[in-house]
């Protein structure tokens, strides 16, 4: 549905995009993640026509974004960051407006506008003016225009951003509704919004993409969480016959991976990083603090979560910008 | 694909009297044009003629014409609005075209308000009705060659006030290169072909040609050219815009 090579775009002597490669296929929902500046409104922008990249090529429903720009924008529906909107008109004057600009042939127009209102909810506000409205009907308005001609593909810049928590959940529902007939690629700051509504990540930083797949593929492409203990028993004892236990263990660590992290009144916090649990460890270390007469307080694994790679792969510069 | 400038020319054309330009413009336009050539058509002339009317409208025009345009294009640009519209499936000069029409109509409308000028004089005299109407389509010409322009500066700034200032200084040049007095001087003090083309250039000339009531093919040629020019200036704007910074 969407196929993204080598895009580059830079502004002036900025750099916004260096060159990044993907590819949406029908039906998916994919989110674009990345710090402020990372390049995910630009490349939006480039697949939505309003952009033109200086270099690289994107693709949408098959016509080439720069030299069939018109069948592009046809093929697409777009909100754009912040939600832009002509306030002064009414919101059932502005989707005829909308469907009337994007060629939506007069005898379907109304049952078009009808479906995007009733799908976005918008039913009670249809003779109301724009500038009159919350801003979650404002947004709601933003996503009915994007999907009144009912696009193959959807285009969202941080559709719930600025939003109130009952509101960003409505309108995660909302797309999660859309995504079921539309491929829609959106950006967004909640990490939450991703793991909730989003069948693909993908994580910009400074212009190239740094991570790509669903949120559990991310998620476990990281080293595996430690190990937490919580014992009741003479620290150094315990300490000893953990390291003994670990080294003793085919599990890629040796006795420095166990360490002390917290003493408690009557019990210490131990973790022991590994990187990848044998099934066996958690068993041996069970029975040997039992059988040793101490008392095991919690044991869990330490959980690696999407924010974690996020902010991994965000924080640490790339290897092309510490070059330059 | 012409229907889609028409989609734009409605939207544009409804949103003025939505908002309170429409009014606000109409009104005072009006006020100060009816009160400066009702003042000097009948207590100074007192003769019924529609010449102090189209000897001030030029000036009214400098005034308030950009204060008109200067919105067209910032304010989409202010408030992103822009972004949806130029990724509609819509040509940039089907925009540009629909914007241009659209003020056009609103400003065909004000002038029509004006009528009660002529027919009220037509009360108390006879008026000669060829030249005042030749006089009333150079007033539309004239005007759009100052939309034109000032559509023009209004696509290159986010920014209304500086788009207002092109366009007041870059409309008076053009303006007084076409003002009898100036023609003079140039015409005595340059190389005749200088002082041809600086005055050649000046819409003011034309509009004082058809205003007059002589209809010369060449002037419309002028006007078409010279709106012509400036609106494909302003879709050679949105294009570079797209392809550098948007």
């Amino acid at each position: 549905m969407i196929e993204v090579q080598d895009l580059q775009k830079s502004y002036g002597f900025a750099r916004a995009l260096r060159g990044i490669s993907f590819s949406v296929s029908k039906g998916e929902v994919v989110g674009f993640l990345g710090p402020n500046g990372a390049g995910k409104s630009t490349t939006m922008k480039i697949l939505t026509g309003y952009l033109a990249p200086t270099g690289g090529r994107g693709v949408v429903n098959g016509h080439d974004v720069v030299a069939e720009s018109l069948q592009v924008r046809e093929c697409v529906g777009y909100l754009p960051e912040s939600t832009p909107l002509y306030s002064e008109m009414r919101v059932d004057d502005y989707l005829a407006f909308v469907a009337e600009i994007r060629g939506v042939a007069a005898a379907k127009r109304s049952s078009k506008i009808g479906r995007a209102v009733e799908l976005c909810g918008l039913g009670a506000v249809t003779g109301k003016n724009i500038s009159e409205l919350s801003k979650g009907y404002k947004q709601r308005v933003g996503l009915a225009q994007a999907i009144v001609h009912e696009p193959p593909v959807l285009i969202l810049d941080e559709p719930t951003s600025g939003l109130d928590p009952n509101q960003i959940v409505e309108v995660r529902g909302l797309i999660e509704r859309l995504g079921e007939e539309h491929t829609v690629v959106l950006s967004t700051h909640y990490l939450q919004e991703v793991e909730k509504t989003c069948t693909r990540v993908i994580i910009v930083h400074q212009g190239e993409i740094v991570a790509d797949g669903t949120a559990a593929q991310l998620v476990s492409s990281r080293p595996e969480g430690a190990l937490l203990l919580t014992i009741r028993g003479p620290e150094p004892e315990v300490l000893a016959r953990l390291r003994a236990l670990v080294s003793g263990a085919d599990v890629g660590a040796d006795a420095d991976a166990v360490a002390v992290t917290e003493r408690r009144e009557g019990s210490v916090d131990y973790s022991v990083a590994v990187s990848s649990v044998d099934g066996q460890l958690p068993e041996a270390v069970v029975r040997q603090i039992v059988n040793a007469g101490w008392d095991l307080l919690a044991l869990r694994r330490e959980q690696a979560s999407l924010e974690d790679v996020f902010r991994e792969l965000t924080l640490t510069p790339t290897a092309e910008a510490s070059r330059g | 694909m012409a229907s889609r400038s028409l989609v734009v020319f409605r939207r544009e054309l409804k949103s003025y009297f939505l908002s309170p330009i429409a009014y606000v413009f109409g009104v005072l336009f009006l006020t100060v044009l009816l009160f400066l050539s009702a003042q000097s058509t009948l207590v100074h002339n007192a003769q019924a003629s529609m010449q102090a009317f189209f000897l001030y409208l030029p000036w009214i025009y400098l005034v308030f014409l950009p204060g008109l345009t200067m919105r067209l294009w910032a304010e989409e640009r202010k408030l992103g609005t822009i972004e949806l519209l130029l990724t509609f499936p819509v040509q940039p000069g089907q925009v540009v075209l629909g914007k241009f029409l659209a003020v056009m109509a609103y400003l065909a409308f004000v002038l029509l308000l004006t009528f009660g000028l002529p027919l009220t004089l037509s009360a108390y005299g006879s008026v000669d009705w060829p030249p005042v109407l030749g006089a009333y389509l150079a007033s539309l010409l004239f005007a759009g060659s100052f939309v034109a322009v000032g559509m023009f500066w209004s696509s290159l700034t986010k920014d209304q006030i500086v788009a207002l200032l092109a366009s007041v200084v870059s409309l008076a040049v053009l303006f007084l290169l076409g003002y009898p007095s100036l023609i003079e001087f140039f015409g005595a003090n340059l190389p005749p072909i200088v002082a041809d083309a600086l005055n050649g250039v000046s819409p003011f000339k034309y509009f004082q040609s058809i205003a007059r009531g002589v209809f010369d093919t060449r002037d419309f040629v002028y006007f078409a050219c010279f709106c012509g020019f400036f609106l494909y200036c302003n879709v050679l704007v949105l294009r570079v815009r797209r392809d550098s910074k948007g």
